[in-house]
């Protein structure tokens, strides 16, 4: 059994042998050295870094976003009169984005601060508006210390944006703690969706 | 008119000296009774709402086991003797236009009369009845009433928004005292059973609010702080300790109920959450932030001599303080889940309670003997109770989600 396995084997390996014989000069006749293969594929890998990188140096830089808002305004944009529409378009169009945290932590991120950056540009733009900042925790911890970490995510937000320039006035926060989850679900993702700092247009 | 206006009771007999052999029941025995039928009235107009309550509280107050009763027996002392128990208990109704008045004795096995009450009232004070028959029972075996009159608020999201509700303590009589229509949480009593203080969130903004218990007289707590939550009373003042924010730095505040007087107890930048009163008043324990993970401290209650409680677990809150002062509960998480641990004060010693599910926010019943809390093991938030070594466990709220129980602080 086991020879007439070997022998079969050694058959195929021969047939593969053949086979590269015939096919490498092939090669080697249009193009003259192979590049090496691994030296490729890792600088790929390395490549999707560069964007995160980009974000980083603007937020470090709070008063480039000063002079960019010398630029035109877009005033052609017509907002909606609506409160509860208006905060739908500001989603949407990425007016006011949300900065998500670590688990019990009300530190912001990098991806939190370009987060607060873009709504802290919005709102300088549109003076008009103010601006209510809920803080909100994942279920994993207690109510009620989660009421008072909320409390900081949300107040965390608003430093940020008022150090943006952004007049501190014009600011309310809120903590709900653990009640009022945006995503229902009891895993990961779920909770990293629900600690949030939430920012909601809080009328004129 | 409350309740209480419309039940009257009265020695229904001179009250017999407690006799040797119940002094010496004081002990740790259970005392067996047997409970027949009342008597006077068809059992169907006072089966659920007298009968079940009165044995329910008999069978679950740690003084009483019910006997099972024989067949044919009339409920004199022959029927206590036929049942091997110790005593009948005797129920006979009687009624005069709306009322229904009854005679309650406590029979031995020679006859003899060891208790003997009357008590009067309108159909819907029939549980009432029953829970006041149950305290003077067993007040009359160990000195001390039983607890069977307390409430636990709770809030409650049946109605589509959490509001503030109460209920006995065995879940029954459950009503609603707030409507808000917003979110109304955590509840706690004042030392006279008459208020409640509790947190409302409305137009964007959390805030203190004061009730009494039918649902009258709201005072909005005013503090100019954020937060406003955790809200409990002292048990000696018209003080209330809560934590409330400034720019983000959550501290443990006091207040007056008049809104008058308020200063802050602790100053550290961690987050400070969750006060709550010894039973003497002098001090308050705490969660804070300050080590790195949510952990329980006491400290005195003008702020001072801080000391660490917990040192197992990597997330405690919720600490309550037992009715003697001797013993904290608290939430704590144990594997991942939390767990209600109950810790001396002095020796800082705990132990777990085990349960199925997260289990949070313990409260102590005024006796010592039970704790409520709220476990997700069904899969939504509900009220428990059980003993303080976890065993008699009964779910007692079932619609919508419940939470945040705070028990009454006095028995009756």
């Amino acid at each position: 059994m086991i020879e007439n396995m070997n022998k079969a084997v050694k058959g195929f390996l021969l047939g593969l042998v053949l086979i590269a014989a015939v096919l490498v000069p092939a090669c080697r006749s249009k193009k003259a050295p192979p590049p090496p293969k691994v030296a490729p594929t890792e600088t790929t890998s390395s490549v999707p870094n560069v964007p995160v990188t980009a974000t980083e140096t603007r937020v470090a830089n709070p008063p480039d976003f000063v002079q960019t808002q010398t630029t035109p305004q877009v005033t052609t944009e017509t907002l909606p009169t609506d409160i509860e529409e208006l905060n739908r378009v500001a989603v949407t169009r990425g007016y006011l984005q949300d900065a998500f945290y670590g688990y019990d932590e009300a530190a912001l991120s990098s991806d939190a601060q370009a987060a607060l950056t873009a709504s802290a540009n919005w709102l300088k733009k549109n003076p008009q508006y103010n601006l209510l900042i809920e803080g909100h925790c994942d279920e994993r911890g207690t109510e009620q210390y989660n009421l008072a970490l909320g409390d900081r995510r949300a107040n965390s937000a608003k430093e940020y944006i008022v150090a943006l320039g952004v007049d501190g006035s014009r600011i309310r926060t809120v903590s709900y703690g653990e009640e009022r989850p945006f995503d229902p679900g009891h895993d990961d993702a779920a909770w990293a969706k629900n600690r949030r700092a939430h920012l909601v247009i809080a009328g004129r | 008119m409350t309740l209480a206006a419309l039940l009257i009771a009265n020695s229904l007999l001179a009250q017999t000296q407690v006799r040797p052999e119940i002094t010496k029941q004081q002990a740790t025995t259970i005392v067996r009774v047997a409970v027949p039928r009342p008597e006077g009235v068809p059992l169907e107009a006072v089966e659920n709402a007298f009968f079940a309550p009165l044995t329910r509280d008999l069978a679950a107050s740690g003084v009483f086991a019910i006997a099972a009763i024989p067949p044919n027996v009339p409920p004199n002392a022959d029927l206590a003797k036929a049942a091997n128990a110790d005593f009948v208990l005797s129920l006979r109704f009687r009624q005069e236009e709306q009322d229904y008045v009854l005679a309650a004795r406590l029979l031995d096995t020679t006859g003899v009369t060891q208790f003997g009450k009357g008590y009067r009232g309108v159909a819907v004070a029939l549980s009432r009845m029953a829970h006041m028959l149950a305290n003077d029972l067993v007040r009359e075996m160990t000195g001390k009433a039983g607890i069977f009159l307390s409430q636990i608020a709770f809030a409650s999201d049946r109605t589509g928004h959490f509001e503030i509700w109460l209920m006995d303590w065995d879940g029954s009589n459950q009503r609603q005292i707030t409507n808000h229509r917003a979110l109304a949480i955590l509840p706690s009593w004042s030392p006279d059973n008459d208020r409640l203080v509790y947190t409302l969130f409305t137009g964007g903004r959390s805030e203190m609010y004061i009730i009494n218990r039918r649902g009258g007289g709201r005072i909005h707590v005013q503090t100019a702080l954020g937060l406003n939550t955790s809200a409990t009373f002292s048990p000696i003042s018209n003080e209330i300790a809560f934590v409330g924010s400034v720019s983000g730095n959550p501290d443990i505040y006091i207040v007056r109920d008049d809104s008058s007087n308020l200063r802050r107890l602790t100053t550290s930048y961690s987050i400070e959450s969750t006060p709550e009163w010894s039973p003497n008043g002098r001090q308050i324990s705490f969660t804070s932030g300050r080590s790195g993970t949510p952990q329980i401290y006491i400290m005195d209650a003008e702020g001072t001599n801080v000391q660490r409680l917990s040192f197992e677990g990597e997330w405690n809150d919720d600490a309550t303080w037992s009715p003697t002062g001797e013993e904290i509960a608290y939430t704590s998480r144990v594997n991942g889940r939390f767990q209600i641990r109950i810790a001396n004060v002095i020796t800082k010693q705990s132990r777990i309670v085990a349960g199925e599910g997260s289990n949070e926010q313990p409260a102590w019943s005024p006796d010592g003997r039970w704790i409520a809390f709220q476990s997700n093991r069904s899969g939504r938030w509900q009220i428990y109770r059980m003993r303080t070594d976890g065993t008699d466990l009964m779910q007692l709220t079932f619609e919508g989600e419940n939470k945040d129980p705070d028990w009454s602080k006095k028995a009756e």
